[in-house]
């Protein structure tokens, strides 16, 4: 384990920031912290980093605690803070090699920029970037010492989503080369997309931990299948139809939950080919979310 | 540790240039404040106050007096009627008129004595404290002239400056005192900024010693008050032909101590404010009765007395008269020493409070 946690307490005035935490994450994997604002992932995660003191708990990073060994454990990690953090009047390349000197590992920032594809960018100073070209930058320092764990908070909040795919593929290359991510999101899409293991926090606690799969599969036994139909037929006789336990029609939208896909599937395509008005449109089965966990288990969507 | 520095030292070096505002507000200041004072006063021992005269004496003795009056170095001297003359003082054209009433010769020949007079406008009080003495001098030396007794009693002036002082002499250290004082306090700015904008957190989320970050910015501040201070002496040697008298090696030493004592004081600025909004009126508050209150541009002797004791507590009152002494070798207002010691315990009490309350966050 490169990362173990435990009892983790931070509290602020009369606010659990973080309550009461324990995880472990193993070296190699991407492993997320999934919650909506406020929920205690980056007071969490800075004190993993080393960068604020818990209340109570204790941290374990690549083996050693903080403290007195803290400066051998940013050594070996890579921190991007939420906030960009850059100073403004330095150029890309400058940054990069400025944070470069700090650390006695590091890759070439020609390297680096190629990684985040900031090369074309590398003479504009760090104030006139785009916020996505910020971020990424942002991103690129805490790689710039080849770190074993890079800590990622919300390394894609505001970021459009042509950046945002960018980023993935750099965390995805990050695993590849079998270096261990700690990714913070409010993104559900991006948690399932990247994350191994992920846990999902929410009041400073955690409500859930595990793969993506396993916490969609744990919550939900049935699988939604949705198409659209001129005419849609009524609802007693979508829950007639074999595996359905559950059906939500919206004008010409249907929203059935089955239990049994392939049977209910069957049943829906025979159903279509009666149908006198263009049968079945847009015919999907979508699986549950992580949102559908996170509305299941707190009753409330994750970004409202 | 040592490369650390150099490279902070470098990035900070950077910014700042690329920082035009903090770049005009460093150079461009100083010497826009050297070129105007220089202009201003480098020319005041060549002052002269327009001044008329009245002669209705138009004897030999009459005109040998107009003519011996023309002759005062500060007085620029125009002829005319009385009443004319009398109509020009009171628009401002002359300072003060001189009339010499008609009949002077024969008043003398007979040993009446004669009334010479002297208009002027008593709301010009300055020009008057200068033009009064100067006229009484005048006509003591015409009554010596005429009754051809030489005076037991002379008063020989002698300057204990070795070399003769003009204004801008005085100036010079008042505005390098004054450049350095803006430099040290305004120093705390970059450190808010990056405070605010989380780069200091950035920085202390690497393995950097912290303390580098600070090394960095007060060596680039050093560097830059010696620049400063650079310039402005070369104006003012160039310009206005104002030499350094004094020991270099102390100057450099004054002006490195002077640097971190205000550096130190924007540092506490900084230790309290949490924004850059927020330290700018502090900032002002501590540098206006500075700059009025040290004595760095007129003598502290128009001060009132009640007020001498702020003057005995202003950094900047021992900074302009150490930097007198050493450049100018002005008498001194405190001890050298003073000046040194009084800086230097500035400089740890800033220390101290700004360590005990800075916040890195």
């Amino acid at each position: 384990m490169v990362i173990t946690v435990e009892n983790l307490y931070k509290t602020y005035g009369a606010i659990k920031a973080v309550d009461g935490i324990s995880f472990e994450v193993a070296a190699g994997e991407v492993f997320g912290m999934l919650g909506p604002n406020g929920a205690g992932k980056t007071t969490s995660t800075e004190i993993i980093e080393g960068l604020r003191e818990p209340d109570s708990g204790s941290v374990s990073v690549l083996g050693m605690k903080h403290g007195r060994g803290s400066d051998k454990i940013k050594q070996r990690i890579g921190i991007q803070l939420q906030a960009p953090s850059l100073l403004p009047l330095l150029n890309v390349e400058e940054v990069l090699d400025l944070f470069a000197s700090f650390y006695k590992r590091r890759i070439s920032v020609k390297e680096v920029l190629e990684r985040v594809s900031l090369t074309e960018s590398r003479k504009v100073l760090s104030k006139n970037l785009s916020g996505g070209q910020q971020q990424r930058l942002s991103v690129a320092i805490a790689l710039i010492n080849d770190p074993e764990i890079a800590f990622l908070d919300e390394p894609t909040t505001g970021l459009d989503p042509q950046a945002r795919r960018n980023l993935w593929t750099v965390i995805q290359e990050m695993k590849s080369r079998g270096k261990t991510v700690f990714l913070t999101t409010h993104y559900m899409e991006e948690a399932e997309t990247l994350c191994d293991r992920l846990v999902i926090i929410d009041y400073g606690k955690i409500i859930a931990a595990g793969s993506p799969r396993e916490l969609i599969r744990s919550n939900f036994k049935e699988s939604a299948i949705q198409f659209e139909m001129a005419s849609p037929p009524g609802k007693e006789l979508l829950m007639a139809l074999p595996g359905i336990t559950q059906a939500a029609i919206d004008g010409t939208e249907v929203s059935v939950y089955s239990k049994n896909i392939p049977a209910s599937m069957g049943a829906l395509l025979k159903m279509a080919e009666q149908d006198e008005n263009g049968g079945l449109l847009n015919l999907h089965v979508r699986q549950a979310t992580l949102e559908d966990v996170f509305l299941k288990l707190t009753g409330r969507k994750i970004r409202e | 540790m040592l490369k650390t520095f150099f490279k902070l030292f470098v990035a900070n070096t950077r910014q700042f240039f690329r920082d035009k505002m903090a770049l005009g507000f460093t150079f461009a200041f100083p010497v826009v404040f050297m070129v105007i004072f220089g202009l201003v006063f480098s020319g005041a021992d060549e002052f002269q106050y327009d001044v008329g005269l009245a002669s209705e004496d138009s004897s030999q003795t009459g005109l040998a007096v107009s003519e011996a009056f023309k002759q005062i170095p500060i007085f620029s001297v125009t002829e005319g009627e009385l009443e004319n003359q009398l109509e020009e003082l009171k628009k401002g054209g002359f300072r003060a008129v001189l009339y010499i009433p008609d009949g002077l010769a024969e008043s003398i020949a007979r040993g009446e004595p004669v009334n010479i007079k002297l208009y002027y406008d008593p709301s010009q009080t300055t020009s008057i404290q200068i033009i009064q003495p100067v006229v009484r001098e005048f006509v003591n030396g015409i009554n010596q002239m005429l009754t051809q007794q030489p005076a037991l009693v002379r008063l020989q002036e002698e300057s204990i400056q070795l070399k003769e002082l003009g204004n801008i002499d005085y100036l010079v250290p008042g505005v390098i005192a004054m450049s350095i004082m803006f430099l040290g306090l305004f120093s705390g700015l970059p450190l808010i900024q990056q405070r605010e904008k989380k780069i200091l957190k950035r920085l202390g989320a690497t393995p950097i010693h912290r303390a580098n970050i600070i090394y960095s910015q007060v060596f680039l501040r050093l560097l830059l008050a010696l620049a400063q201070t650079a310039i402005i002496i070369a104006i003012a040697y160039f310009l206005f032909d104002v030499a350094i008298l004094g020991n270099w090696l102390m100057l450099l030493a004054l002006i490195l101590l002077g640097t971190l004592s205000f550096v130190g004081l924007g540092y506490m600025v900084a230790a309290f404010a949490r924004t850059e909004e927020g330290a700018m009126p502090v900032i002002q508050l501590i540098q206006f009765p500075m700059l009025f209150l040290s004595g760095i541009f007129f003598p502290v002797e128009f001060l009132p007395d009640f007020m001498k004791p702020i003057l005995n507590a202003l950094p900047l009152s021992y900074l302009g008269d150490g930097l007198r002494q050493i450049m100018v070798e002005a008498s001194p207002v405190f001890n050298l020493s003073t000046d040194f010691l009084v800086l230097a315990g500035w400089l740890l009490a800033s220390l101290i409070i700004s360590i005990r309350f800075f916040r890195w966050e």
